[in-house]
């Protein structure tokens, strides 16, 4: 059948773009000789350069052939969805998790370190969310507190937060619970590291409301340790937090 | 404050124009793709910099040119930043940027065809009735046509006319594809519908070898091209803003300022009188 006018223009473009994406040869129709490898440098490096920038830890992680085959195979074979190259890398980070990689069994903590780097620019970055109202002044312990809504709370099974990317063993494996959050006047993000136990707290302020007087009764059976201890503890977490900007107020 | 000379504006600089105000750009520049659907700091810095300064958009990933259906969810968002930011024009790259439904975040040549015209023509309509305004298109900068079936000027011409979308005049990208193709940048600058440029781009490039420019925005104009702006915007039927691209190797403000001042200077000598309209 012969290709209609509208195959030539798009079948040309779709040749091309794949040319682009993998690198794998092409021939197109009524080019200059020399000038198409200058599309694939420039089209890789723009990719290359986007996720080094965004996973500078993972990078130094991989060897640098184990890197290049993640991003050739990542960009070659995944349709890349957003429009706005900042949240590319994200897709990533989705790559390797959704696929068998073999680098995956060789570094057990490169999708934590993946997610805590793109959490980093994600907090960074997201849009404004604004607080519920608050008054300034309260109790720590007994009144209803208002966090600040621009945050995560991220479990780990690696330490990615605070040891070396290469140092970590299996012998790390553990649960890491990272709370990551934008300071509201400078937009810095802030990283804590919380115990298991003010993971818990911390969740269950956000979700039910209560303040953590009344939470430490259901805490301390959880957890099996004293509700006075409990409560002795979370003062000074919770002074940290609100000198943080984590805790914004009061209801 | 310039009158027609603005700049493309930087996180590298951002100091610079909130604090020492040593550049006085007549408006800013950004791509819409980096500035809109954030928060925290730069949201803050960019909404500083938009009260003091027009802001004009340059988008990335519209891929007016290939196959792909326009993204709505895209041009939703889009609509809302320019209403929230009060923007004036909207230009894209005559170029594709997504092909198969993937995203290439970098700018590839549409093959000179009559039915890619027909395409980009029903694209550009549905862009522009869906945000109330002319869309401009810039005439990008090339290193190899691909399967050719018209001239370069026929078709930016035929986009234009069928279409009723403005033209972005980069006049480095005419420099830079007159060399790479071995034509004369003045001819071609004549054959462009020049009734329809309602902005100009002018930026530095880098000769890589003998016969070929890499479209880098990352050196200081040179003088030729200079020459080329100088002579263009004397054949304008009217003036237009004119904006300087400076995207790698971002040099200290004084040789920003001084481009900045340069490019003001031309425009000036020319177009005293007149009064900037898009
Ligand atoms: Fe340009």
């Amino acid at each position: 059948m012969k290709q209609s006018a509208l195959d030539i223009a798009f079948d040309q473009e779709k040749k091309f773009a794949d040319y682009c994406r993998t690198g794998n040869f092409v021939r197109l129709k009524g080019t200059t000789p020399n000038r198409l490898p200058h599309y694939r440098k420039l089209v890789f490096n723009v990719i290359d350069d986007t996720l080094q920038t965004a996973y500078p830890l993972t990078f130094g992680l991989l060897t640098k052939s184990e890197w290049k085959e993640l991003v050739n195979d990542f960009f070659g074979t995944h349709n890349c969805q957003s429009y706005q190259v900042w949240k590319m890398p994200y897709e990533l980070y989705e790559y390797v998790l959704n696929n068998d990689l073999p680098i995956k069994e060789k570094y057990p903590q490169l999708l934590n370190l993946l997610l805590f780097e793109w959490m980093e620019i994600e907090v960074f970055m997201m849009e404004d969310i604004e607080a519920a109202s608050l008054k300034t002044s309260g109790e720590l312990i007994t009144d209803e507190l208002i966090l600040n809504p621009e945050h995560f709370l991220l479990a780990t099974e690696y330490p990615v937060h605070y040891k070396k990317a290469n140092e970590i063993t299996e012998a790390d494996k553990g649960i890491y619970y990272i709370l990551i959050f934008r300071e509201p006047q400078t937009g810095k993000v802030i990283f804590i590291e919380l115990s298991v136990l003010f993971a818990w707290l911390t969740e269950q302020i956000k979700t039910t409301g209560r303040s953590v007087y009344q939470l430490s009764k259901e805490a301390s059976e959880v957890f099996n340790i004293p509700r006075q201890q409990i409560l002795e503890n979370s003062q000074s977490f919770l002074n940290e937090l609100y000198n943080q900007q984590f805790i914004l107020g009061f209801k | 404050m310039n009158q027609f000379a603005g700049i493309g504006f930087r996180k590298d600089f951002a100091n610079e124009f909130l604090e020492k105000k040593l550049l006085q750009p007549s408006f800013i520049e950004v791509a819409p793709e980096n500035w809109m659907g954030i928060g925290g700091y730069w949201k803050k810095i960019f909404k500083q910099v938009a009260e003091q300064y027009p802001v004009t958009l340059h988008g990335l990933s519209l891929s007016i040119g290939s196959a792909d259906e326009l993204d709505w969810n895209f041009l939703r968002q889009l609509k809302s930043f320019i209403k929230e930011y009060n923007v004036q024009v909207y230009s894209e790259h005559l170029s594709f940027s997504k092909c198969n439904n993937a995203h290439l975040y970098d700018l590839l040549p549409i093959p000179f065809r009559k039915e890619a015209v027909k395409h980009i023509v029903q694209k550009t309509k549905q862009v522009q009735d869906f945000l109330e305004m002319p869309l401009v298109l810039e005439v990008v900068s090339y290193y190899t046509a691909i399967a050719p079936e018209m001239q370069e000027h026929e078709f930016i011409n035929a986009i234009v006319d069928e279409s009723d979308c403005r033209l972005l005049l980069d006049v480095n990208n005419v420099y830079v594809n007159g060399f790479n193709h071995k034509y004369d940048a003045y001819e071609f600058i004549n054959k462009l519908r020049l009734d329809k440029v309602a902005y100009i781009h002018m930026a530095g490039h880098e000769q890589v070898s003998e016969d070929l420019i890499i479209d880098t925005h990352g050196q200081p104009i040179i003088d030729p091209v200079y020459d080329l702006f100088d002579y263009t915007i004397q054949q304008l039927p009217h003036t237009a803003p004119v904006l300087l691209e400076r995207d790698f190797n971002i040099p200290e403000m004084e040789e920003m300022l001084f481009e900045l001042n340069k490019l003001e200077n031309i425009c000036q000598k020319h177009w005293k009188h007149e009064t900037v309209s898009a």
